[in-house]
């Protein structure tokens, strides 16, 4: 048991409603609504994380209560009719079920939307200035745009009430309208809504108001703030104090959900929602300093990934409720796993912000770690037993041979785990040596963990054969033998160095450095960051729009932060394709994309990054062996159904074997596709 | 004539008896200091055949060579004598044949003899005493030899020469006049003392087969409270003390002992006999306090026992469990426990003198009616978010009430209320909680010999529990179930009260609870763990294991279960005392259930349950039986599902 897990676990009363302990998730968007609701795939969700024994879950981030304030960006939820309230009552009864609580998020975006969608209704804000984070212009409001969109906050409370939600929060943070009202950044107006910090209130006060008028004392309607937006022309730590004291004061708030920052912009939205350079609870200052100011209890979210911290948050008065939204996305059960004294057993975030950053371009919510995260519907967070017992070969430790080797174990077979190096994690090792990426070696440690209780045969520094694997006598062989550094093809492409070299240190650069990054993802980013912070010149060359493009919104700031910072020389839209000799130096030969014009750069030496090709020796010579031919059912695996060559394996008798391909070893993708491809095989072994 | 030397045996014995008379009656006289009790005269002697021949030979028994050396010695000595004083009368004296009786029974008494010797060869177990015991077999031997050489003499008509017969004369005169001078302190007080110790036993009912084990009521309006001196306790408890035949046999179970701790209820005892006369402890030769600091060993009817300067450290007082396996050993009978709460009584009532941390348990007892002063409001904590039907303040109705005692506020016995929750629930069960209103039982304060905050608890949790109708109280903290249950009578609240184990056992036994096999991850077997206050002081050994059993469970024993069970070091205020010692009790148990092949530890008791799972490294699993059973019964509802 932790440190001051009984303060964790200890019931909250707010009003009437009794949550059964500190832990929670705030409301946030994984992408997971549909036409506006909740559906099946939403509920779902959640629904894991009320029988993992969350105290609280909240829902639907930004869900609108108007049509000015479109559902459709980030596939939100709509409050603005009553065609939601069906779904809320089988939601909150679904959560009920497991003795957690449910509650929304409400709110209008106000400029923090686009126009471009749903109704193409112009949106609307204190003052006509640009959004930097969507872009758009808003119209100024008017007064009966005030009296309607206080009208939809009402309507849209008494929604969640009949719905059978336990309570609500409106969002006024992260810019949307009634902090947009606040802020003197954006809040220019000179009538009674603007000027003066006690007239810029205003408007969330009218708001406040007449939800409370609309759904009575006894309902719990909370306000999710920053306590500092730590933005010089935005609110300051005083203002924002001031605006919570203010509002609990006059009793319009039953609990204050804090947090730090804006997001106003790309490096705000890094800030704001802290990945795994930060340090843990960054911000926990700003909710216990609202917290000596308020009476109501206060809520904080921001990197609270482990347990330990979120006690010590709790035991030591900082903050009422812990919310560990993306530690949920990682391990759904997280209290059940501290009540019944499992710790050891929570898969913990890293904070590698993929699940965010998916939900930004407008993908689903996914977690890097965790395959079943919001596929409750098809992948289980619990594997259950098989009913016939097998003998398992796995080759490989990365992330795809660990996980299948867990589920597998689980699943009640005996499995033996392959792993040529001395030690599981494959790639995950060598991105982890880079700088602020250490904390993705949390990945493997957890399946290493798993599979040494599970009792799987694990073989370190041992390269699997054939005859390694058929004297084992399985019945499924799994290769995930990963991938090797794809080296590129252009003229002079043995001269260059890869950035697995660079990263485990086989290759000790010194001297000026080009880097060319086909992928945009953090490879090549992290790569150059590593180089220039033992001393070398870099520059990052990429034929991409942009230097890691693919990398999302709350990652790829703290990477161009930091390339900004060492004086790394990012070029883009400029491709390489040639390098050769000269003298004791290379020539990087480069050409940009749009115009065609060719350029040379004089360097000691040239990295590349081209992501990695499958390494499938093993996989070959045990092909024409297998029952299946190392061919998967596709249909088999989208549906759910056990892979026809199991039952062929056991029918074809003794030394028949079914033979299946995942991970990179199949073709480079990344540690989720490695873990949803051994998860979604192996649970139906 | 038969042998001369013969009838002089005669009169060695009533010499040797007039002797121990005086010396005995010298020392029984002692026991008037001590306070008045209530003694059943009649029924005690009228009892005291089958106290001593069932009662006393059902402990002596688990050892049977001490039965036999026992039966042999004992039985010899007192026959022989017998009968050699009887020979003193000529008309018998004379008869060869009574002479060859007379030998029959030192032939007895020699071959019981040799075995007293036996067992100190090569050499003297721990627990024996050595001193005066070392001299017994001497003395034994002497006599036995003596008589058995004048008594043979004797039947054959006095076939020896005159020396060799008188010699024998001598050696039997000197041992018997060794024996007698050992009625007093030395090893045969515990002969006659011991026989008055059946008779006007302080716990008569426990010769009626009654798990009589509850404290006794303490007069708070006392002009003192508790035992300071030897003179405050009753007679027959300083009788008691004069019992102590120095057998050790406590000091093996008892789990203080075990782990270093400075207590041995064997030395205690010899200590309380020892106050009870001017002078020092000086004569006991057995094994120590283990670590004790020094005391004086100095006392007298009327001088302090407890204290750095008198017969015993305080922290011997502080280290016991109140396990009452040193009870549950003891051949003669003695109440340690009670003593050693006498003890505590007057040092917690009279002189506030507690170990610091049972100071600041009591503290919060006395102000908020809860040992860690965490708030009544916050005992259902653990249950948030489960239904838990609470009773109103008055006038409740339920069938079942469910008393959640201490454990409740404990995170890893949350777990256990949770799974028990979740069983009364799938079984239909009518049940409530008190709420707010349940307060701490008093077991705590009532072993710490906080008496006055105990007598308020239980008045005040008497009258809640008067306000409301219910049929039974079920608990899972055997400390409750042996207060609600054996101790509140005495105030005034006779309840039916049952531990979890037993109510669950019926359920299942009803059909109300459907269990499938259960197989524990490992496939190593479980054993159970007997809490003293479940076992021991109330006898119920069977259904926690009859419920093990239903789960199909591979069930193993430690060697030491059931009623002689071993202590998990919880008890007694122990935890809170934290009298330190060179190792702890928890790690010894836990290391039996290793020994014993356990991969599963099953409790019933939030105590028992805290300090096994306080056991770090590789070791056990600890489950409470509600959560096996849960187990068990969640597994068979899985199966339907699979099967529908």
């Amino acid at each position: 048991m932790i440190a001051n897990a009984e303060a964790l676990l200890k019931p909250l009363k707010i009003k009437g409603l009794t949550i059964r302990n500190r832990v929670m998730g705030t409301s946030h968007a994984p992408g997971y609504g549909k036409d506006g609701k909740p559906q099946e795939r939403y509920q779902l969700y959640h629904e894991e994380k009320a029988k993992g024994g969350i105290g609280l879950t909240m829902f639907g981030g930004s869900s609108s209560v108007a049509i000015d304030s479109p559902a459709t960006p980030w596939n939100q939820i709509s409050v603005a009719d009553d065609s939601v309230v069906p779904f809320f009552q089988s939601f909150s009864e679904r959560i009920h079920r497991h003795g957690a609580k449910l509650m929304i998020q409400l709110t209008h975006m106000g400029r923090r939307t686009r126009w471009d969608t749903d109704n193409w209704m112009p949106t609307v804000s204190a003052s006509p200035r640009r959004e930097p984070a969507s872009r758009s212009i808003p119209k100024e409001i008017e007064d009966f745009d005030i009296a309607r969109i206080v009208a939809d906050f009402a309507a849209a409370a008494v929604r969640c009430k009949v719905g059978g939600l336990d309570g609500l929060e409106v969002s006024a943070a992260h810019g949307h309208l009634i902090d947009q009202f606040w802020s003197p950044d954006v809040n220019k107006r000179t009538d009674k809504y603007g000027g003066s910090l006690e007239n810029r209130m205003r408007f969330g006060i009218e708001v406040l108001e007449a939800i409370r008028a609309a759904v009575g004392d006894d309902y719990v309607v909370g306000m999710r703030m920053s306590a500092d937006e730590m933005f010089a022309a935005g609110l300051s730590h005083e203002d924002c104090l001031t605006i919570a004291s203010e509002y609990a004061r006059r009793g319009l708030v039953d609990f204050l959900n804090i947090l730090g920052g804006q997001a106003r912009d790309d490096m705000a939205h890094a800030v704001i929602l802290p990945n795994m350079s930060f340090p843990v609870a960054p911000f926990l200052f700003l909710p216990s300093a609202v917290k000596r100011e308020v009476d109501v209890p206060v809520f904080h979210a921001q990197r609270v990934t482990d347990l330990a911290t979120a006690a010590r948050a709790v035991a030591e008065g900082h903050v009422d409720m812990v919310a560990m939204t993306r530690a949920h996305i990682a391990d759904p059960h997280l209290v059940k796993k501290l009540s019944e004294g499992r710790v050891d057993d929570i898969r913990q975030c890293v904070g590698a912000g993929y699940c965010i950053d998916r939900i930004y371009v407008g993908g689903d919510a996914l977690c890097l770690q965790n395959a079943a995260t919001g596929r409750e519907a098809t992948m289980p967070h619990v594997i259950p037993k098989a009913e016939v017992k097998r003998k398992a070969v796995v080759v490989g430790a990365g992330p795809a041979g660990l996980e299948a080797a867990r589920v597998l174990a689980e699943r009640g077979h005996s499995v033996v785990l392959f792993e040529k190096q001395a030690l599981v994690g494959g790639q995950i090792n060598i991105a982890s040596k880079a700088g602020w990426r250490e904390a993705l070696s949390g990945i493997p440690r957890w399946l290493l963990g798993q599979v040494q209780k599970l009792g799987v045969d694990l073989r370190l520094g041992t390269e699997a054969t054939e005859a390694l694997i058929r004297a084992e006598a399985p019945d499924v062989v799994i290769v995930a033998t990963g991938g090797t550094p794809n080296p590129g093809e252009i003229p002079g492409h043995e001269l260059a160095t890869s950035t697995w070299d660079v990263l485990t240190g086989k290759a000790d650069l010194s001297g000026s450095v080009l880097l060319f990054d086909e992928t945009g993802q953090h490879q090549g980013s992290s790569t150059a960051e590593f180089i220039a912070r033992k001393g070398s010149l870099v520059e990052l060359v990429t034929h991409d729009r942009y230097v890691a493009q693919e990398v999302g919104t709350t990652n790829q700031p703290i990477h161009l932060r930091e390339l900004y910072k060492l004086g790394v020389v990012m070029t883009p839209n400029m491709e390489l394709f040639e390098i050769y000799r000269e003298d004791n130096r290379l020539v990087a030969a480069l050409r940009n994309t749009m115009t065609g014009a060719e350029e040379e750069r004089v360097v000691d030496h040239v990295v590349v990054e081209h992501g990695t090709l499958p390494v499938d020796a093993l996989y070959f010579s045990l092909k024409e062996g297998a029952v299946n031919r190392g061919q998967m059912d596709q249909a088999a695996l989208v549906a759910g159904t056990a892979q026809p060559a199991i039952a062929a394996a056991e029918a074809a008798g003794q030394g028949a074997y079914a033979l299946f391909r995942i991970g990179d070893a199949v073709a480079g993708r990344n540690i989720h596709a490695a873990l949803y491809d051994a998860l979604r095989l192996t649970k139906d072994i | 004539m038969a042998g001369a030397s013969a009838p002089l045996l005669g009169l060695a014995v009533l010499v040797a008896g007039l002797l121990a008379a005086a010396l005995a009656a010298h020392r029984l006289a002692g026991w008037r200091t001590g306070r008045p009790a209530a003694v059943d005269w009649f029924g005690g002697l009228a009892a005291l055949p089958r106290r001593y021949l069932h009662d006393v030979h059902a402990v002596v028994a688990r050892d049977p060579f001490t039965a036999r050396m026992h039966a042999l010695a004992a039985g010899g000595l007192l026959a022989a004598t017998l009968l050699a004083l009887l020979g003193a009368i000529p008309a018998l004296g004379g008869l060869k044949l009574w002479w060859a009786l007379v030998f029959l029974a030192f032939t007895a008494m020699l071959a019981g003899s040799l075995m007293v010797a036996r067992r100190r060869l090569p050499q003297t177990p721990r627990r024996l005493s050595r001193g005066r015991f070392s001299l017994l077999p001497f003395l034994l031997l002497a006599y036995a030899v003596g008589g058995l050489v004048v008594s043979g003499d004797a039947a054959l008509g006095g076939v020896l020469p005159q020396v060799v017969a008188l010699a024998a004369l001598v050696l039997a005169a000197a041992g018997l006049l060794g024996l007698a001078l050992q009625i007093a302190s030395g090893p045969l007080r515990h002969a006659l003392a011991g026989a008055l110790y059946l008779v006007v036993h302080p716990r008569p009912a426990r010769f009626a087969s009654v798990r009589d084990t509850g404290l006794r009521p303490l007069d708070l309006a006392a002009p003192k409270l508790g035992a300071e001196l030897p003179a405050d306790f009753a007679w027959n408890r300083l009788a008691g003390f004069d019992a102590c035949v120095q057998c050790g046999r406590c000091e093996t179970a008892c789990p203080a002992f075990a782990a270093g701790q400075p207590l041995n209820p064997k030395r205690l005892i010899q200590d309380l006999a020892a106050a009870a006369s001017t002078g020092s402890n000086a004569a006991y030769a057995g094994s120590p306090y283990p670590g004790a600091p020094a005391v004086a060993g100095l006392g007298g009817p009327l001088k302090p026992v407890i204290g750095a300067g008198a017969m015993i450290h305080p922290d011997t007082l502080w280290s016991c469990t109140t396990c009452r396996a040193c009870v549950e050993e003891c051949p003669m009978m003695i109440e340690h426990v009670d003593a050693i709460i006498d003890l505590r009584r007057y040092q917690t009532l009279e002189q506030g003198a507690v170990p610091e941390k049972a100071s600041a348990a009591l503290s919060e007892l006395r102000l908020a009616d809860d040992a860690g002063g965490r708030s009544p409001a916050a005992r259902a904590d653990f249950a948030a978010g489960q239904p838990l039907p609470v009773l109103p303040f008055e006038g409740g109705e339920t069938d079942i009430l469910l008393w959640l005692g201490e454990g409740a506020y404990d995170l890893r016995y949350g777990r256990t209320l949770r799974a028990l929750l979740a069983l009364l629930t799938r079984a239909g069960v009518d049940f409530a909680i008190l709420g707010e209103v349940e307060k701490d039982c008093g077991d705590l304060a009532r072993r710490l010999g906080d008496e006055a905050t105990f007598q308020r608890l239980a008045h005040e949790n008497i009258a809640t529990l008067a306000r409301h109708r219910f049929r039974r109280i079920v608990t899972a903290d055997p400390h409750a179930f042996h207060v609600l249950k054996q101790e509140y009578p005495a105030f005034g609240g006779s309840f039916e009260v049952l531990h979890h184990s037993q109510f669950l056992d019926a359920l299942v036994t009803e059909g109300r609870l459907a269990p499938a096999a259960l197989a524990l991850p490992g496939g190593k077997p479980v054993a159970y763990h007997d809490p003293c206050y479940l076992g021991r002081y109330n006898g119920e050994v069977e259904a926690p294991r009859r419920l093990l059993d239903r789960l199909g469970l591979p069930r193993v024993e430690m060697e030491r279960h059931g009623l002689r069970s071993m202590c998990c070091g919880g008890g007694g205020g122990a935890p809170v005392s934290d009298i330190p010692g060179k190792a702890r009790i928890a790690d010894i148990r836990m290391s039996q259930a290793v020994a014993a092949g356990a991969g599963t530890v099953a409790v019933g008791c939030p105590q028992c349950t805290a300090m096994l799972e306080g056991v770090t490294g590789e070791r056990p699993e600890v489950l409470d039986i509600a959560e096996l059973l849960l187990r068990a019964v969640e597994a068979a509802g899985d199966g339907q599902e699979q099967a529908a």
